[in-house]
């Protein structure tokens, strides 16, 4: 296998994997969507809440803010050492708000909750949680924990990640230049220069074949079909973690799960003979 | 009511974006041009932005003139 970054910054990233087939790259996109760890708003304590949205209301959207996760100094509620269902400081972090609107209609932003690890905070602060008409109040302490995305999509650590086969197109020397092509493809892959037909941007193929149907010559030069063994592979972080991490991390869950699925063939074998 | 915190679809995160979306529609630039700044590609996050009706501001108004009766009644 050999993975080529084709494109990466703070949020996204796009790789370009060789050598590899639909099982495991489809593994690892939904080991990230499950099974990758990050943190979230899990429950809500509301001490005041005179706001025009309900209780509910404010806690979910809580719960929906990303909040920047810190992997190694946290676990999860189920595998902590404390065993307790209320939380220990290994994995909970509690944030705080107490807003008042004291002149006039106040919105109240995600910067406004006040963390106990400020490393633990939401990924951005302008997110409007509330808005509060003149002597309104919300108070409440709300409790973080790690999770996983089979159990709520708001830890979900990825908010897009897809692969796709990487195009393969062929242009036969038989193609009278007619630039038909050219016009009806949706991502732009072909240009036009003089009388020939080339391809420009090859990656952004999304194979849906309408060049070969728009071809006025029979049989089509343009001959589009995909490489069973490369896939472009695209991960958009929701802002918890970075996508290097999350690629690492569902790497890990996958050889840890190979590891589990090993042993127990192994007994199932024993129980056998 | 007020705008929500990720796309419905995706979970992408919006909700950080939409005052400033909202002020630069208002400021008289075109919809698509904004998005397409923000960085907010998938239709499904754009019609998100788009087709949001901040109606908590209408219904903040009540509270408002509520208030407003209230410092009247006061005064006199």
């Amino acid at each position: 296998m050999e993975i080529e970054v084709l494109e990466k910054d703070e949020k996204n990233m796009r790789l370009l994997i060789r050598g590899t087939n639909v099982p495991h790259v489809n593994a690892l996109r939904r080991i990230i969507m499950t099974e990758v760890p990050c943190m979230a708003v899990d429950e809500i304590v509301m001490l005041e809440n005179s706001s025009i949205l309900q209780d509910e209301i404010v806690a979910h959207r809580l719960g929906l803010i990303p909040l920047k996760t810190d992997l190694d100094s946290y676990n999860l509620p189920e595998e902590c050492p404390c065993k307790s269902e209320f939380g220990c400081n290994l994995c909970r972090v509690t944030l705080t708000l107490d807003v008042e609107a004291k002149e006039g209609t106040k919105t109240v932003y995600s910067d406004e909750l006040k963390s106990e690890n400020p490393e633990i905070a939401p990924v951005s602060g302008k997110i409007p949680l509330v808005k509060l008409a003149k002597e309104q109040k919300i108070r409440l302490e709300a409790y973080v924990r790690l999770g996983k995305g089979k159990n709520h999509a708001k830890w979900q650590p990825v908010s897009m990640c897809t692969y796709k086969y990487m195009p393969k197109i062929e242009i036969s020397k038989n193609c009278d230049g007619c630039g038909k092509c050219v016009d009806i493809c949706p991502r732009n892959v072909y240009a036009k220069t003089e009388n020939k037909v080339e391809i420009r941007n090859l990656m952004a193929c999304i194979l849906c074949m309408d060049c070969v149907e728009a071809c006025t010559q029979n049989p089509p030069p343009i001959e589009v079909s995909w490489e069973k063994d490369t896939f472009i592979f695209s991960l958009e972080s929701s802002g918890a973690l970075s996508p290097e991490r999350i690629l690492s991390e569902a790497i890990k869950i996958l050889d840890k799960q190979l590891k589990e699925f090993e042993s127990q063939i192994k007994v199932k074998k024993i129980e056998e003979s | 009511m007020i705008i929500p915190v990720r796309c419905f679809t995706c979970g992408k995160l919006i909700g950080d974006v939409w005052e400033e979306f909202a002020t630069r529609v208002k400021a008289g630039e075109k919809a698509s041009e904004i998005l397409n700044s923000l960085g907010i590609k998938r239709y499904c996050c754009r019609r998100m932005l788009l087709s949001h009706v901040e109606i908590i501001d209408e219904v903040l108004r009540f509270y408002e003139e509520a208030e407003k009766r209230k410092e009247a009644r006061n005064y006199y």
